[in-house]
């Protein structure tokens, strides 16, 4: 018997030292990244960032006109990110997605399998908020998808990519993946990059659990701007 | 003390004056064409006196060529990089944080052909030193020197902490594009079937290195008295010696690098062990036992490509055995007739039938000629599942009944493709 397990434990850790446990990485630090923005930061990217997948299926518990669900839908989320965003940070700025809009697209390695894709910052250029001022840090949204049952890897591992869901069932949750990178803009580098999910169990659907849902995501996102100082 | 702590502070000022962050020996040409590139056109040297810088720290670096970069210093997006990565090197980050990212900018490093880049920017009291070559979008070395308004000091400073390596002869053009378009030695396809054939040689013996001594000296020191007396007749080293040569031919095939068989045969001689006190032995010229061994093993095994002229092959192997021994007796020729003793000396079974096990490797030169280092362990004994007899009880004690011995053997094979 001990032989066995003797025998196990070892598959195991050479299992380990290959790489066959299938664990991502899904947040990656810049080793200068000190200090976590306090009291003040900027934001971009919440004009385009928000995608309501399922629209017919949020249409009908939102009650909300099918055809004007991304519209009126995203836009509250829009507003509710920024709102919860200035309970933490009292000291927020909202860029426009205009002063971002030309960089142009590019992904972020996390991880063997993950990247990020989105607009980043020129090396060399910082960006501006419409004053001409030099905001010091910026969180970029890069994308937020709200659906019902969604996994990140789904959407950010490049071999899973392809796969679709297999038909139509009965939602356990609502989901919400989010990625964001944490800029600094006076050194063009990227500070800490994550991509997040928030599974909320759903009973009745209202238009106040998609705006505790942006909350728990906003909150989220700041304990990890503070857990992904490098040490 | 203040004055100590002082003249300390100034030596550790001195000695970190210059400072290599990262550097992953980039290619450094004899002949080289190094190209000076300062953000705002004024550079901190002066080209044809960091020439001489090189020279005088380099002997290897033939005559080098030195310009500034004016190209870079007038291009937007140099300059936008250029500055970036002043306000971004730093000591600690690697060069992986200092690719440039701007498809433009990488554009312009691939088409550096064999020239170097030298960035210098000035830095508080330091220069900022980076080295890019055509190989990759990031520095390939980096850090800072000491400023000085000695435009020749400053130079010999970044000669000899940045450039002072062996060099290389640079390729001509036609030599380039046939290392780009050439092979890699190292790629090789395994092949579906390789086959092997060798001779060796090896020893074997019954104690195993690094083992209590008593383990076996009840087998190895025993002696045969009367041609057939041990104490204890289970182990073949009771009757014959253990420890001697042995000569073995073999021949294998492997399977996609990673599966085989191998089929084996070895010669050893053994003497038997008789008893010098015993008077019986003196009408005795010889008396010694042929061994035969012959076997197949099946083999696990990876082929690691070292370089172009060697690879290794660790391997473990798993096999059975039978073994013959093939008396060979004469008493001296002025005995007219042996003993009695002599006529009912012990027999040894027909065969034994054993098992080998073990690792080893083979380390194949120029694709075809190996060496092949073993070592393992191999047994004889009879056959276990013998139909029990009614006179088990009365029936005389096998011989041999299990041996164990361990062996390291040396072979010279040869290696084909199939």
């Amino acid at each position: 018997m001990m032989f066995k397990k003797s025998i196990l434990s070892i598959g195991f850790a050479i299992c380990m030292l290959v790489g066959c446990a299938d664990s991502y990485h899904w947040t990656a630090s810049h080793p200068s990244y000190s200090k976590a923005p306090y009291g003040g930061i900027a934001v971009t990217g919440l004009e385009n960032a928000f995608v309501i997948t399922r629209s017919s299926w949020f249409a009908k518990r939102l009650e909300i006109d099918k055809d004007s669900i991304q519209i009126k839908g995203t836009l509250h989320c829009r507003n509710t990110f920024e709102a919860e965003m200035r309970k933490s940070y009292g000291n927020l700025l909202v860029l426009p997605d205009s002063v971002n809009a030309n960089s142009p697209e590019e992904s972020l390695k996390l991880d063997e399998r993950i990247f990020i894709k989105g607009h980043i910052p020129e090396q060399g250029v910082s960006l501006k908020d419409s004053a001409g001022n030099v905001p010091p840090v910026i969180l970029i949204l890069h994308e937020f998808i709200i659906g019902t049952d969604l996994k990140r890897e789904n959407f950010f591992d490049y071999a899973l990519i392809h796969n679709e869901s297999g038909g139509i069932r009965k939602p356990d949750n609502v989901s919400a993946i989010f990625s964001y990178t944490l800029w600094d803009n006076l050194k063009q580098r990227p500070l800490f990059s994550a991509v997040d999910e928030i599974q909320q169990p759903i009973t009745t659907y209202k238009l106040n659990n998609l705006t505790n849902l942006i909350q728990i995501a906003v909150q989220k996102i700041h304990k990890n701007l503070y857990a992904g100082v490098s040490k | 003390m203040k004055k100590l702590l002082v003249i300390l502070m100034l030596l550790i000022a001195w000695a970190s004056a210059s400072e290599v962050y990262f550097d992953s020996r980039f290619t450094l040409w004899k002949d080289a064409t190094i190209l000076i590139w300062s953000l705002d056109g004024n550079s901190p040297v002066n080209a044809p006196e960091f020439c001489l810088s090189l020279r005088r720290n380099n002997s290897g670096i033939g005559d080098p060529k030195c310009r500034e970069l004016g190209e870079w210093e007038r291009d937007s997006i140099a300059m936008r990089y250029g500055s970036w990565l002043s306000n971004n090197l730093e000591k600690g980050l690697s060069s992986y944080y200092l690719r440039a990212r701007h498809p433009g900018m990488a554009a312009k490093i691939q088409a550096l052909e064999d020239n170097i880049v030298l960035f210098l920017a000035p830095q508080g009291k330091n220069i900022q030193v980076a080295v890019f070559d055509e190989t990759a979008q990031e520095p390939k070395a980096a850090g800072v020197v000491k400023a000085n308004t000695d435009k020749i000091a400053l130079s010999d400073d970044i000669a000899s902490t940045f450039f002072d390596k062996r060099t290389k002869r640079r390729l001509t053009k036609e030599e380039r594009l046939k290392q780009q378009t050439e092979p890699d030695d190292l790629y090789k396809e395994v092949p579906n079937l390789k086959a092997w054939a060798g001779f060796g040689i090896g020893y074997s013996q019954a104690h195993f290195p690094l083992t209590p001594d008593n383990w076996t000296s009840s087998h190895t020191r025993s002696r045969v008295r009367n041609y057939r007396i041990t104490k204890d007749s289970v182990s073949l080293w009771n009757f014959i010696d253990d420890a001697d040569p042995f000569f073995s031919l073999y021949a294998g095939l492997t399977w996609h690098g990673f599966i085989g068989v191998e089929f084996m045969y070895r010669y050893s001689n053994r003497d038997m062990k008789t008893d010098n006190a015993d008077t019986v032995y003196q009408e005795l010229d010889h008396w010694n036992f042929g061994q035969h061994d012959i076997g197949l093993n099946v083999l696990f095994s990876l082929t690691y490509p070292i370089n172009p002229w060697l690879s290794i092959t660790p391997l473990a192997f798993l096999g059975f055995q039978y073994t013959f021994y093939n008396e060979d007796i004469d008493h001296k020729s002025d005995v007219k007739t042996p003993s009695r003793a002599y006529q009912h000396r012990v027999k040894f079974e027909d065969v034994y039938k054993g098992a080998l096990l073990g690792v080893g490797g083979q380390f194949v030169f120029k694709k075809h000629y190996g060496v092949d280092l073993r070592i393992g362990l191999s047994s004889r004994g009879r056959d276990l599942y013998e139909a029990p007899s009614p006179d088990a009880g009365a029936a005389a004690t096998t011989i041999g009944r299990f041996t164990l011995d361990c062996f390291v053997s040396l072979g010279f094979e040869y290696h084909w493709t199939l």
